[in-house]
């Protein structure tokens, strides 16, 4: 009764996954390389490697690379890798394709924490991220407080009403701040449309155990959720409590977004895209491959779009939420229209 | 190739009086039941009389009011998620199927109770999915996602998954009730060889000729509380079936087959 299992299919399952991951890997140091070696000036590739391998090189050029542009490269990885790793998990948890950092509320938490800074304390931006972090977890607590209390605690449904109707409230925060406050807009556009800065390591040295606590957490996940895929009941069966892995998943996503707003703002899409387009890439919903590939697609795609915002109109920087929606978006419609 | 016997340790089952309240409302009102190793109990009884609550309240899957629950004489309450998965697999009547998900990665899955956070599969791990692989009789298309998959073999890939848990008592909810004849036959043979193999198999099934000719013993659920127990032939008389189901019907069992015959219509006959 299972004759007919053709062998091509077998073949290019059991393939794919490895070619996916060779793909992003190849994608990721070409975008590195590309982050370093590009900008308002160009450095030779030689020079970028020379330098990462502690060679001897004199000049500007070294310190460009080492002081200006290999903090902002880690900043796009670490960002990158944290959405696309909250996009999977929320996604596997929730067991909803539209889940995202937004649907937990830590998106909208966080813009409302960074134009309160920008307003209150315009003299010291660099509370901005701090501001940006902790409203973005206050957000997300009150989504769970509130989701995971009273009948039918902890469902998908309840998550993601309470999830929206936070997500409404600090945004209408967000815009009833900006609108009594015009003159403060300029300086908030930047951070609500998304971007890195050149501005060494001072903000990674502050958020990374965030960014750590997130990613070992939903490493520890990636079982669970697989268990949680095959339903609530063959969950409970493998003793794991359902709502607990969404509550764990749920959280993890919050410290990764919430991160990644208090260094680069709102970066929209990117969590939101990049589980789906490995998802089809790969040709399964497994989180063994869907998580790390996330981490993987997510670091390429922002490094990528962060060289293109800073180069193509250098030495103008432009905000790299657009382009990475530009890169990102024409590829997802194609899988989309290709695969589902 | 006969396959490689399910490894488990001897267990018991024992509910006592076990009620439960769902929003309030008593859903179960005193259910009995205890189940050995080796024997295949199955849960009867109408729609609505609480079969689905009670054993998802035994298997640890719907918390309960009041009553008893011992596995292996350890109370449920205190038993921990890893420890219960060790004890009982609870099959569900039909669990939600992840895209491009082959069938031995989710018989995987049914392993992961016995894996530490982030280790790898061991030499045992394997020869444990193999096994559950083998003797649910889904060996032969394990490398096929399980969207490309029949009723009837997905279900066996479900059993497959708690076989892989090697616990020594399989719960399943309805594993036949939406699989056609084949099918059902198929998921009752293999059932009945696990218990004959030593695991101890509990079922909730409408079927009740399947359920006369599997089962060592039958328990009737009506109205949340179990109102008979015993061999099926004892148990389930046609008096019994008309005070239940209110149907006027007759089990028969003659040279190893089964038959419900039925007067589905009011004296047996349609109208002119």
């Amino acid at each position: 009764m299972s004759a007919h299992g053709p062998a091509s299919h077998q073949v290019s399952v059991s393939l794919r996954r490895p070619l996916v991951y060779g793909a992003l890997i190849v994608a990721l140091a070409a975008a590195v390389v590309a982050s370093l070696a590009l900008g308002a000036v160009k450095v030779p590739v030689s020079v970028v490697i020379d330098t990462l391998l502690g060679k001897e090189v004199t000049g500007p050029e070294r310190q460009i690379v080492e002081t200006l542009r290999l903090p902002r490269t880690a900043e796009a990885l670490a960002v990158g890798a944290a959405l696309g790793v909250a996009g999977a998990i929320l996604q596997g948890a929730l067991a909803n394709p539209l889940a995202s950092p937004d649907v937990i509320g830590v998106t909208g938490g966080a813009g409302f924490g960074a134009i309160l800074i920008i307003i209150l304390f315009p003299g010291s931006i660099a509370l901005l991220p701090i501001g940006a972090l902790a409203f973005g977890l206050f957000a997300a607590a009150l989504v769970f407080a509130i989701a995971w209390s009273g009948a039918n605690r902890g469902s998908t449904g309840k998550v993601i009403l309470a999830g929206i109707a936070v997500l409404s409230l600090f945004t209408a925060g967000t815009t009833g701040l900006l609108a009594a406050y015009p003159e403060k807009a300029p300086s908030a556009i930047f951070f609500i449309a998304g971007g890195l800065t050149s501005s060494g390591w001072e903000e990674m040295q502050a958020i990374w155990p965030y960014f750590a606590v997130g990613f070992v957490a939903a490493a520890l996940l990636i079982r669970p959720l697989d268990r949680l895929a095959l339903g609530d009941d063959v969950a409970a069966s493998l003793g794991s409590r359902p709502h607990l892995i969404r509550l764990g998943a749920a959280i993890a996503a919050a410290l990764l977004a919430a991160a990644s707003a208090a260094i680069a703002g709102l970066v929209g899409f990117l969590g939101l895209v990049v589980p789906h387009v490995v998802r089809m890439a790969g040709g399964t919903s497994s989180h063994t491959f869907v998580v790390p590939a996330s981490a993987l697609g997510g670091a390429a795609l922002l490094a990528a779009a962060d060289t293109l915002a800073r180069t193509l109109r250098a030495p103008i920087e432009m905000p790299v939420g657009p382009f990475m929606a530009i890169l990102g978006v024409p590829l997802f419609l194609w899988l989309l229209r290709k695969v589902v | 190739m006969s396959p490689a016997p399910i490894q488990a340790a001897p267990a018991q089952l024992e509910a006592e009086r076990v009620e439960v309240e769902i929003g309030g409302a008593p859903i179960l009102r005193g259910a009995d039941l205890s189940l050995e190793c080796g024997e295949l109990v199955a849960v009867v009884g109408p729609n609505g009389a609480g079969k689905s609550t009670f054993v998802r309240a035994i298997s640890g899957l719907q918390p309960f009011s009041a009553g008893a629950v011992r596995w292996s004489g350890r109370v449920l309450p205190g038993l921990r998620g890893r420890e219960l998965a060790r004890l009982r697999a609870f099959v569900p009547q039909r669990m939600p199927v992840p895209s491009g998900v082959l069938v031995r990665e989710a018989v995987t899955i049914g392993r992961s109770s016995h894996l530490r956070p982030l280790r790898r599969l061991q030499g045992e791990d394997r020869k444990a999915i193999e096994a559950a692989l083998e003797r649910a009789g889904v060996g032969a298309f394990a490398e096929r996602p399980l969207t490309t998959l029949s009723g009837g073999e997905l279900q066996r890939v479900q059993i497959a998954i708690g076989l892989a848990q090697e616990a020594p008592v399989l719960i399943a909810d309805e594993p036949t009730s939406q699989l056609d004849l084949g099918a059902a036959v198929g998921i009752a043979t293999l059932l009945r060889g696990l218990a004959d193999e030593g695991l101890a198999v509990l079922l909730v099934v409408h079927d009740l000729a399947l359920a006369t000719a599997v089962a060592d013993r039958v328990v009737v659920v009506a109205e949340g509380k179990t109102v008979a127990t015993g061999s099926p032939t004892e148990v389930l008389t046609s008096e019994r079936l008309a005070e239940i189901w209110g149907a006027d019907a007759r089990l028969t069992a003659e040279e190893g087959r089964t038959a419900l015959q039925v007067a589905w219509l009011p004296g047996g006959v349609r109208a002119a």
